[in-house]
């Protein structure tokens, strides 16, 4: 008993640390907040939106792994002015992201820079009209990664993803400079 | 303590402005910290040589302020990035610039890092007397956080090992004085004459030594121009490398993943940017004494890159940011990588996201000779050709071409170990 008992913590020691190695692939969504800030705008509209991201990537040390996310939210009742529901507004980002676990255990930082798109919809007289933009992504923030298994795990994060995708023009009304920032609550399921 | 430095560095800069200078956006407080909470990001409408230089420098604070208390290059990240984030929500009053915290990171990262193995050159722990102090006093305005480390470690005086950064192995320095001629340049028509300082520093090889750390090799060039001072400033060093063919073998083919700073200011361009790129260099030796020919080939994404459009920026800003693509190549013949003609070209495509609404390409090509004369001395001539075209949605196309000339003195030292 004495012999076998550490053998056994150790298992289960194994079997709740999170297994960090080789490739990864990550998929999860969860509730988001967006918030829309513009250049010449003296306030910010906020509205709430649900997102989902996919990150795959490999590992470059048991407390960093690198890899590329894509993200995306879709608000199909959002507005530029306070009360008004009528845009369809999709924004993305497509980042590389690093994620660090300061310790052994499953918590970690993550941040990534790359590119984002916005796309800003609303349904008109002579039908729809859309205005498209690319620009900058930017993401940060952390998570945990809980072990089910050695090969998966279930990964909460808490992130903010930041998307400038420069002027939007819709019919009447033109918004400058763009910038979109997204924080998400997320639960996924991490495959290694 | 190098997040101690770091939180003093903002709160040292915040009180000077709030106290010394008068500035009012230095005056900061909860209210305001909450408000831009509350409200994040905007771009800003500072001046390009503030936003373009004057931020990175100021983030190669943060990332020595790490660099200098022993934590490495990567490691030594997060600090640049979090010294950024926390003085624009909490060092001013003006809400947080997404394009101070790009260039204040990712530009503070890069002139960091060249800073400080630049630093590390010019000190000489071994060294005593007079000129060990004027080795530290030298190295002070790159890295002044790393100096003032040393100050009060009595690290200015006490002898012992220098650090590995101290001795790249191979280098090449130059440095030329001179006249520079530029159409368009100093006015719309004929031909604008100005004096011309040229530095050029080569630190390590990527043929003699293998990939060991982040900017173990790397390059800058800085010019200086009578008629606007700091006119260019380029940086790019390998943050990963690794041998494409046997290193054994004669001509050589080596991967390299770069960081490049840019910074191009006078009269009639402005650009600038912080980019990573990724590409091919080569190297085929002629005969036994160290001549080569050397070719570059490498792509590039712009994290965030700024140009000026005249007219059509934001507010009083006269420029635009965006991100972008581009790629630039490079012919040369050399010894040791002391080039004696260098041909290169360079083509970038920047799509504003805050400015005007615009799509900005720009090429820059030149050819450039340097024939010895003895003892270190050289003539050098250069010709170069600043190409762009620019795609306004509300404004006509804009297309303008700058030939330059350059004409210099130069003095070589280089230093080569296989």
């Amino acid at each position: 008993m004495l012999l076998t008992a550490p053998a056994w913590a150790q298992r289960a020691h194994r079997l709740h640390r999170p297994h960090r190695s080789g490739l990864w692939a990550e998929l999860g969504a969860g509730p988001g907040r967006v918030r829309i800030a513009c250049s010449g705008c003296t306030d910010v509209v906020v509205a709430s939106a649900p997102s989902g991201y996919l990150r795959i990537g490999g590992t470059v040390s048991e407390r960093v792994l690198i890899g590329v996310e894509v993200f995306s939210s879709l608000d199909r009742a959002f507005g530029f002015s306070r009360g008004d529901t009528t845009t369809r507004a999709e924004t993305a980002t497509a980042t590389v992201v690093v994620l660090w676990f300061p310790s052994r255990r499953g918590f970690f930082f993550k941040g990534g820079v790359g590119l984002a798109a916005g796309q800003f919809t609303v349904p008109g007289t002579a039908g729809v009209d859309t205005s498209n933009g690319g620009g900058i992504g930017l993401t940060f923030g952390f998570g945990w990664d809980f072990a089910i298994s050695r090969k998966v795990a279930i990964t909460t994060n808490l992130a903010a993803h930041v998307t400038a995708v420069g002027d939007v023009v819709l019919p009447g009304k033109r918004i400058d400079d763009v910038i979109a920032t997204m924080y998400q609550g997320s639960i996924g399921f991490t495959f290694r | 303590m190098a997040i101690g430095q770091v939180a003093l560095i903002n709160t040292f800069v915040n009180r000077v402005d709030a106290l010394v200078f008068k500035h009012d956006w230095a005056r900061s407080g909860t209210r305001v910290w909450g408000e831009h909470l509350r409200l994040g990001w905007e771009w800003d409408e500072d001046a390009f040589t503030t936003n373009m230089f004057a931020h990175p420098y100021h983030g190669s604070l943060y990332f020595n302020a790490a660099r200098s208390n022993g934590v490495d290059f990567f490691q030594s990240v997060p600090y640049a990035i979090m010294g950024s984030w926390t003085w624009e929500y909490f060092g001013e009053k003006y809400r947080p610039s997404l394009n101070d915290w790009y260039m204040t990171s990712f530009g503070g990262i890069t002139l960091g890092e060249v800073f400080h193995r630049i630093s590390a050159t010019i000190r000489d722990n071994r060294a005593t007397g007079r000129g060990r102090t004027l080795r530290e006093i030298a190295a002070l305005p790159m890295d002044p956080i790393g100096s003032l480390n040393r100050l009060v470690r009595g690290e200015w005086r006490a002898r012992g090992v220098n650090p590995p950064e101290h001795d790249p192995g191979s280098y090449v320095f130059r440095i030329g004085g001179g006249a520079r001629f530029a159409k368009g340049l100093m006015a719309d028509s004929g031909v604008g004459r100005m004096g011309a300082m040229l530095v050029d520093l080569l630190y390590g090889d990527p043929f003699a030594t293998e990939y060991r750390s982040p900017f173990d090799v790397f390059g800058v060039r800085l010019m200086l121009s009578s008629n606007g001072g700091f006119s260019s400033l380029r940086a790019s060093g390998r943050i990963y490398g690794t041998n494409l063919n046997n290193p054994a073998r004669r001509a050589r083919h080596v991967l390299a993943v770069n960081t490049r700073y840019d910074f191009f200011k006078n009269r009639a361009q402005s650009v600038g940017g912080q980019s990573v790129e990724i590409g091919i260099n080569s190297r085929w030796p002629i005969g036994s004494r160290g001549y080569a020919f050397r070719t570059s080939i490498f792509g590039d994404g712009i994290l965030l890159g700024a140009i000026d459009a005249s007219g059509t920026g934001l507010g009083t800003r006269t420029y635009d940011f965006g991100p972008g693509v581009g790629a630039r190549w490079e012919f040369g013949f050399d010894r040791h990588g002391a080039r004696f003609l260098r041909v290169f070209g360079q083509l970038e495509y920047i799509h504003a996201v805050s400015g005007a609404s615009a799509d900005h390409i720009v090429d820059f090509s030149g050819i450039e000779a340097n024939i010895p004369i003895g003892r270190g001395f050289g003539i050098a001539a250069h010709s170069t050709v600043f190409h762009r075209t620019s795609r306004y949605s509300t404004a006509p196309k804009d297309e303008r071409n700058y030939p330059e000339a350059r004409l210099l003195l130069t003095w070589t030292k280089s230093g080569f170990k296989p």
